[in-house]
């Protein structure tokens, strides 16, 4: 079996159980856990506190301007990797050609040359990333094995995919290869590390967002 | 019982502080105690919040520990790194892999002592991180969490350990030169005021901070003058004077449950309709948010803040006010009141019917900068030149306001504002609201 | 063929055929550019070429069509490449030759015998291994066996087409006869796959040509020649500008498809498939498939039949069948989850018991 075939046949669907037992396992294992219950009389009722609640998991995706002073650096660059992810993944042509493959659907793209700029700007965005987490010391005190990991599959994805457009370094298929194994492990490293962020995000502030709402509490 | 420690060893990510402890433990049997404490209050929520942190580090940036010295170790989620290990190894859903490949080491007793200055001299539990974090984890909660499990291991520090022990059997965090109710029947004498004491039957029952009763008795007085003027019948208990928790503080569970039922059964005992939190932030936290779930059920009265009924009584119509002659104040927001109890209407509502003309600090409502003094840090003695250390940036926004008068509806603000007063020369008094209110009541 | 007066050299050929020398010089440019070599070397073609001792060939059919026959011989009329081709030795050819039967295996015994050592050997199809090699024989011998003996007086292999480069179609699955390539069975000889479904004549020609004169060409890791199989389709493809703008035709008649649009969606396999087909071209340079509208079918790849899915399954596809296992998978982990939230239930009960307990012990102390 050539590589290639390797990357998208067996353990592209390895990958995609992994992924899909693990990050459901996880979501499960957390939120099936007990909830205390609340016993003061709340400020707001159930139904009020939900709707802030939810409120919460679309208003926390940008700080209040209080903060922004000091977090705009760090949110700007957040941020910008994130869409330019987002924008590579969703918009390059064979990537929706993947996912149709695999789910039945597809949606317009991007032209390729504008995508591969996405890529690399994204790909420089992700090195200063990096730099950040080295060299600001909140984030190396608070970095592990987790964060450099996660950066690292991911960096690796985009090195790969750029690669593979720019046929540099072997042949197509090759790299091809590389790329789609590459995914491979990022899928398989999801539900095990940080990554899964993706899926915590929004149930985390709207649950967190629920119980201040119902102290009255501002969210 | 307390003993300075001697394993100051540098476990973890943080520098080695001397810790306090209490008990004649061993080293494992600690570990074991913290760990069986904070699977009382494990649940859904510690896990999601546990799952959810990114690493992100934004939280430092709310944190004014963080911004007054740019230390990484105070970064609020580092607080409860200890936890977080113990959660991913012990209780987490992969703590199979944790545990079977040894990625999280088990947390030693080292650790947990070095944590005792992160999670106790270092964090007014003010919740400025809680509104930041962009997963939207209640970072304050999580360490109350872990103070309350620090505390069954016996790694309290000892001036809250001393004080809550001796609030929940004496009922007065300290013994004073005579009983606080001494006390407050010649505050009643000094401000020619009736103290309503120990009635069998009353609409509304009253505490008291301790803090005032010792240091601002003007204060006790006014909130006596207020509640005569509304001719509400209502009464302190004897058996229930002090509004402060310090079980809260120290993390003591148990503690800070029996503080707070005996208020609870005072307010039964004459059949309060609703209890009135005095002008002391944790205190309401306490009892209006933490009360109920210790005493096993809703309470079956209504717990209010002072300028909360004030305010109240002040749209009922009850409450007239005369116009005060102070014109530009500012307003310090308490934190266990504004951004985690929800009351930030209330004081301005009385500061507008008072005719002030407030202006707000740069940081106000949700984003208050803590006073510094909250969580008890008030208290250690060893923390006071940190805590003086994040009060400068405070103290330097009231003087931006260019307000002459600086309010605030919490004693232990107050009392922490004037301690730094002192200590810097500031050249400003911090002034009670509800003292103002007293003064002008129509 | 082996009947007519030999002719030693090619230049002896070329005179007696009244090729003139302008033709000839052009052929030896044309095969100096089509190989990708410097123009200076389009001379040393020519004084080798005509230098060059005729050599024999033996061109051995095994599991095959005689589509790469077809496309060498008939292609282009007349030509250069037929001429040269009819000027290196063809001893034997049992698909050309007019001997037949027993003739034509003493033939082949004949050509073997006496050109030991120095002749070259062209395998068309693939050889068949399965049941000791029943599925092809001819004259009563296996192909397996005759492959190998008449390898082994042969200076150079030149597989000619997928089959016997790579196995082709016969190894496609399920691969019934137990078809393999050619390298499967000889590994002692140099070995030149010239591979394709068929393979562009030039590109035959030119190899030949090549190893007549300068010898084995710079081969790539499938023992193709680089010069044709250095670049993919895709690289070279007229088409390619509309992959950089985004721009595929969804379906084979939609408005993408009548703009001459990439046919990546529709499963081209350009990108991963190395030939000259966009460069050279078929029937004299006019087209190629994709310039006729079809996507790519990567012919010249080993295993091309199977490796892609389909044909019209995209190149980015996942090679997956059937998604169920996934979802399956996700049920598995939803349970594995409330496995473990009932343990962590479990065991913080445990805890807080523990706890409990402790307190009421250290109480009656």
């Amino acid at each position: 079996m050539e590589l290639l075939e390797f990357a998208r046949g067996p353990a592209l669907k390895v990958a995609l159980v992994v992924f899909c037992f693990g990050v459901l396992w996880r979501l499960v294992g957390t939120v099936l856990l007990r909830f205390h219950p609340h016993l003061s009389v709340p400020r707001n009722g159930f139904f009020k506190s939900f709707m802030l609640g939810l409120a919460v998991a679309g208003s926390r995706s940008w700080p209040y301007r209080r903060f922004i002073v000091r977090t705009g650096y760090g949110e700007a660059l957040g941020y910008s990797y994130h869409i330019g992810l987002f924008l590579v993944i969703l918009f390059f042509a064979p990537h929706v050609l993947f996912i149709k493959s695999l789910f039945g659907v597809s949606w317009a793209t991007l032209p390729s040359s504008i995508v591969t700029i996405i890529a690399v700007v994204t790909f420089t965005l992700l090195l200063a990333v990096l730099f950040r987490r080295l060299a600001y010391s909140v984030l190396r005190k608070l970095s592990n094995f987790d964060d450099y990991f996660s950066w690292f599959v991911t960096t690796l994805v985009i090195v790969t995919g750029l690669m593979a457009t720019a046929h540099f370094g072997a042949r197509y298929e090759t790299l091809m290869a590389w790329h789609i194994l590459s995914f491979d492990l990022l899928l398989i490293w999801f539900p095990f590390g940080k990554l899964m962020h993706a899926f915590y995000i929004f149930p985390s502030r709207m649950i967190n967002g629920y119980f201040l709402a119902r102290k009255g509490a501002p969210s | 019982m307390s003993a300075q420690s001697v394993n100051a060893t540098t476990a973890g990510k943080v520098r080695a502080m001397p810790a306090d402890l209490q008990g004649d433990l061993s080293n494992q049997a600690r570990v074991e105690r913290a760990m069986q404490s904070f699977a009382m209050d494990y649940g859904a929520m510690t896990a999601l919040r546990l799952e959810s942190c990114i690493h992100c580090g934004m939280c430092a940036d709310a944190c004014h520990f963080y911004i007054a010295t740019e230390d990484p170790q105070y970064t609020p989620i580092l607080k409860v790194e200890p936890f977080k290990q113990a959660y991913k190894r012990e209780s987490g859903p992969f703590a199979l892999f944790f545990k079977l490949f040894g990625l999280k080491q088990r947390v030693s007793a080292a650790e947990l002592e070095n944590w005792q200055h992160l999670l106790f001299d270092s964090c007014n539990m003010c919740g400025r991180c809680s509104i930041i974090c962009p997963m939207g984890i209640d970072v304050a909660a999580l360490i109350e969490q872990a103070r309350r499990a620090m505390f069954d291991a016996g790694l309290a520090p000892a001036e809250l350990y001393a004080k809550a022990r001796h609030q929940q059997q004496t009922g007065q965090p300290e013994s004073s030169s005579e009983p606080y109710l001494e006390m407050l029947k010649a505050i009643g004498r000094e401000f020619h005021v009736e103290i309503p004491m120990d009635k069998s039957k009353a609409d509304v029952m009253l505490c008291v901070p301790r803090t005032d009763i010792e240091h601002y008795p003007k204060a006790v007085a006014a909130l006596a003058r207020v509640m005569q003027h509304l001719g509400v019948e209502c009464t302190f208990r004897s058996e229930g004077l002090v509004a402060e928790n310090y079980g809260y503080y120290a993390g003591g569970r148990d503690w800070q449950r029996r503080i707070s039922l005996r208020l609870i059964e005072q307010a039964l005992a004459c059949h309060a309709k609703v209890l009135v939190v005095p002008e002391c932030g944790h205190a309401y936290t306490a009892l209006r948010w933490e009360a109920a779930e210790l005493y096993g059920k809703p309470l079956p009265f209504r717990v209010l803040h002072v300028t909360e009924y004030l305010a109240e009584q002040l749209e009922a119509g009850r409450l007239k006010l005369h116009k005060a002659g102070n014109g530009e104040v500012t307003f310090h927001d308490p934190c266990q009141l504004a951004r985690k109890g929800g009351v930030m209407n209330a004081p301005r509502q009385l500061m507008q019917a008072l005719g002030l003309d407030l202006h707000e600090l740069e940081n106000s409502k949700a984003f208050s900068f803590c006073c510094g003094g909250g969580g008890g840090v008030l208290d250690i003695k060893r923390a006071a030149p940190l805590r003086y250390r994040t009060m400068e940036s405070k103290l330097r926004e009231v003087d931006d306001t260019g307000a002459g008068t600086f309010l605030t509806s919490c004693s232990d603000c107050r009392a922490t504002f004037d301690d730094a007063k002192a200590h810097f020369n500031w050249d400003k008094s911090t002034h009670s609201l509800l003292e103002m209110v007293a003064d002008n009541l129509g | 063929m082996t009947t007519a007066k030999r002719l030693e050299t090619i230049e002896d050929v070329l005179t007696a055929n009244g090729v003139s020398r302008r033709t000839f010089l052009k052929f030896c440019i044309s095969t100096a550019s089509f190989m990708a070599l410097a123009p200076s070397m389009s001379t040393v073609i020519a004084k080798e070429l005509l230098k060059a001792r005729r050599p024999s060939v033996i061109y051995l059919s095994f599991q095959e069509c005689t589509g790469c026959l077809e496309s060498l011989t008939r292609s282009y009329t007349p030509s250069v490449e037929n001429m040269i081709f009819n000027m290196v030795s063809l001893d034997y050819d049992d698909t050309l030759m007019a001997a037949a039967g027993k003739q034509s295996e003493e033939a082949l015994d004949t050509v073997i015998k006496e050109n030991y050592g120095h002749y070259m050997m062209v395998v068309d199809g693939a050889v068949p291994l399965g049941n000791g090699g029943v599925y092809n024989t001819q004259g009563g011998k296996s192909a397996v066996q005759i492959l190998t003996d008449s390898a082994k007086g042969a200076a150079a292999i030149v597989c000619v087409g997928t089959c016997s480069s790579f196995g082709g179609i016969p190894l496609a699955h399920p691969n019934p006869t137990g078809a393999v390539p050619v390298s499967d069975i000889i590994t002692d000889k140099p070995i030149i796959n010239v591979s394709g479904c068929p393979p562009i004549p030039a590109v035959i020609t030119s190899t030949l040509v090549h190893y007549v004169t300068l010898g084995v060409p710079a081969l790539d890791a499938h023992h193709r020649p680089l010069a044709f199989f250095g670049n993919t389709i895709h690289d070279r493809c007229y088409r390619r500008p509309f992959f950089d703008e985004g721009k595929f035709a969804k379906t084979f008649d939609d408005e993408g498809a009548r703009n001459g649009w990439c046919l990546y969606e529709l499963g081209c396999k350009g990108p991963t498939t190395y030939n000259a087909c966009a460069t050279t071209k078929w029937n004299e340079g006019t087209s190629f498939p994709i310039e006729s509208g079809h996507p790519c079918l990567g012919c010249s790849e080993p295993n091309f039949w199977d490796r892609n899915g389909s044909f019209y399954a995209p190149l980015a596809a996942g090679l997956i069948s059937s998604v169920a296992p996934i979802g399956e998978a996700a049920g598995a982990g939803a349970a594995a989850g409330v496995g473990t939230a009932a343990l962590s239930r479990l065991r913080n009960r445990a805890k807080v018991r523990q706890r409990a307990t402790e307190k009421q012990t250290s109480k009656e102390e």
